[in-house]
């Protein structure tokens, strides 16, 4: 096995288009383990450490951030700049496993792996986010919702690599809350609900929900956040969203829970995860 | 896991029941099926290759008919492993045909399938899910070249 | 075979290692250093833990060939002089060790949150203890244990 040490995007692009068997390396914290597993066996490791432009958080011009591939999960969760609505991945990036793995794991690696019972896919997909994927001759930005293909599948096409996540601004006085149900603190989630939401005068005047764990992907049902718009997020309305979610969802049965279980998860954590957004809104 | 499909195929009993106890013809069928091999006394030997996502491995399988009742039945026993024993498949399955009127015949097949070892330990969820999708696959792949 | 310089518990040590090699089993294998102890292998168990340019990480799931020029310390690098660190002797007197093999990673950790933190709440320890698993404590004592380092001023 060969290990690179690129010293910018263009040379780790030309690398992996050299050899379709390279991977690139970014925290190791799920691929190094899978290596240790033999569950993979790349030809050679083309490490992204070095890579200065994958490491800045930046503000856009038009309020929104743009997060370098290679923040880490505990330089995540210590962002102040994801605030608002924003939020739900700061929070999402502080419940990924444990201290250890946040000092390691990063956004892109988790995005590139596409584990939807992880947690930053559910919470991009709330936070409305773009996955900014560059190959050796473009560059594209595509929606969270259309990066997440099935369980650890993407829509990475040969030679390509995550190189930012790109947050759109968020709506005024939007909050964002990640609300996880796990067997222990840091697990995988049995079930999670990410929200963003906003409120006027006691209305839901904005709301993007999505679930983690539910599904090859991360669930979102724009028909469920239509029965949320416009109420007071009173039970009927929950229920009624709540149940169109449960269409859509096509949860696994493993040691985290059978999928009935999860199911019936749905409508509790939304409600709490609702009741939380709620709370933090102005 | 339990892996059960139900389809109904174009064609008549007889031919389909051909088809089906035919490792040639049932190979192509199979997703990510490479090779298979009668080895003799209703045995054969299979290689499928099986992939998630970034995890692709090779499963060699051993498939013995352990009963059958033609046209309409047959009882079969599946042993197998990936990455020299890391995991280890072990399946038990019925078939059963039945004529469904209008020259078309009704497949029902249904495995009670277990994987122990590394795969059952990273993705056990996501391997019943993959189960059910290429069983569909299977059905379908099946259909369409039983009715050619 | 690269050959990589590690920075060891304050000594500079190089060695050629093949690119799937683990941190942890250049520590361990390489360089004799079998404090750091391997269950999972996966970044679960915290078992391996040190710290790599001062953050707790699983030695684990760091390459050896990622490593190189960094700075790691491993529990035999904690105390001065081959006498232990003030966070291993609370953790001996708060009688937290019982088998022992969670202990360095346990240890190692803590010495990361007090050096952060260093008066954390027992909530807080917790949270920074999240990643280490014991079979053998109930943790009770091992939260005492780092309460009691806090108490005697350090890490």
């Amino acid at each position: 096995m060969e290990f690179h040490q690129p010293a910018n995007l263009d040379q780790a692009l030309a690398l992996l288009a050299a050899d379709p068997e390279a991977r690139p390396l970014a925290g190791g914290a799920t691929l190094v383990a899978m290596m240790n597993a033999e569950l993979v066996a790349p030809s050679a490791l083309v490490s992204l450490r070095g890579i200065d432009e994958l490491q800045t958080i930046e503000e856009t011009a038009e309020g929104g951030l743009r997060i370098g591939a290679m923040l880490s999960h505990a330089d995540l969760a210590g962002e102040a700049r994801l605030a608002g609505g924003h939020y739900v991945v700061r929070q999402a990036a502080a419940g990924i496993a444990h201290p250890a793995v946040r000092n390691i794991g990063t956004i892109g690696g988790a995005v590139a792996h596409g584990d939807p019972s992880s947690d930053l896919p559910a919470a991009l997909v709330a936070a409305d986010a773009a996955i900014e994927v560059t190959g050796p001759s473009a560059r594209r930005a595509v929606a969270a919702e259309d990066f997440f293909v099935d369980y650890l599948t993407t829509s990475l096409a040969e030679g390509e690599m995550v190189s930012a996540i790109l947050l759109p601004a968020q709506p005024e006085g939007a909050v964002g809350h990640y609300e996880k149900f796990a067997r222990v603190h840091g697990d995988y989630a049995t079930l999670s609900v990410a929200v963003v939401l906003a409120m006027k005068s006691g209305e839901c005047s904005f709301v993007r929900v999505a679930l983690g764990a539910a599904g090859p992907t991360p669930v979102r049902v724009p028909d469920a956040e239509a029965r949320l718009l416009g109420s007071a997020l009173d039970a009927q309305a929950v229920r009624a969203a709540s149940a169109l979610l449960i269409k859509a969802c096509d949860p696994m049965d493993d040691v985290r829970g059978s999928a009935e279980y999860r199911l019936m998860l749905v409508p509790r954590l939304l409600a709490r995860a609702l009741a939380a957004a709620q709370e933090g809104a102005p | 896991m339990i892996i059960e499909e139900t389809f109904t195929v174009d064609a008549p009993l007889d031919h389909v029941w051909e088809c089906i106890r035919d490792p040639a013809f049932v190979a192509p069928c199979v997703p990510g099926c490479q090779d298979v091999e009668d080895i003799g006394n209703g045995a054969y030997r299979a290689a499928v290759k099986v992939g998630i996502g970034p995890i692709k491995t090779m499963f060699k399988l051993e498939i013995e008919v352990l009963e059958e009742a033609p046209p309409g039945f047959a009882r079969i026993a599946t042993r197998g492993q990936e990455g020299t024993n890391a995991s280890r498949l072990t399946a038990k399955s019925e078939l059963t045909l039945s004529a469904a009127g209008d020259g078309e015949t009704k497949v029902h097949y249904k495995s009670d399938v277990q994987v122990v070892g590394r795969l059952a330990k990273f993705g056990l969820g996501i391997m019943k899910k993959k189960a059910k999708a290429l069983g569909a696959e299977f059905a379908e792949n099946f259909r369409v070249a039983a009715e050619s | 075979m690269i050959d990589i310089t590690l920075r060891v518990n304050g000594e500079d040590r190089t060695l050629g290692v093949p690119v799937p090699l683990t941190l942890l089993e250049a520590l361990r294998d390489d360089m004799r250093l079998t404090g750091t102890k391997n269950a999972c292998n996966q970044g679960v168990c915290g078992a391996c833990t040190i710290l790599l340019d001062g953050l707790p990480v699983n030695a684990c799931l760091i390459l050896a060939v990622s490593a190189a020029g960094r700075e790691i310390i491993t529990t035999e690098g904690l105390g001065e002089g081959g006498a232990l660190s003030l966070m291993q002797q609370a953790f001996v007197d708060a009688g937290a060790i019982q088998c022992g093999f969670c202990m360095s990673g346990m240890i190692v950790s803590a010495t990361a949150l007090l050096a952060e933190n260093p008066k954390p709440s027992r909530h807080e320890i917790r949270r920074a203890l999240a990643g280490n698993l014991c079979r053998c404590s109930g943790y009770v004592r091992v939260i005492d244990a780092v309460v009691l380092a806090s108490e005697r001023g350090g890490a």
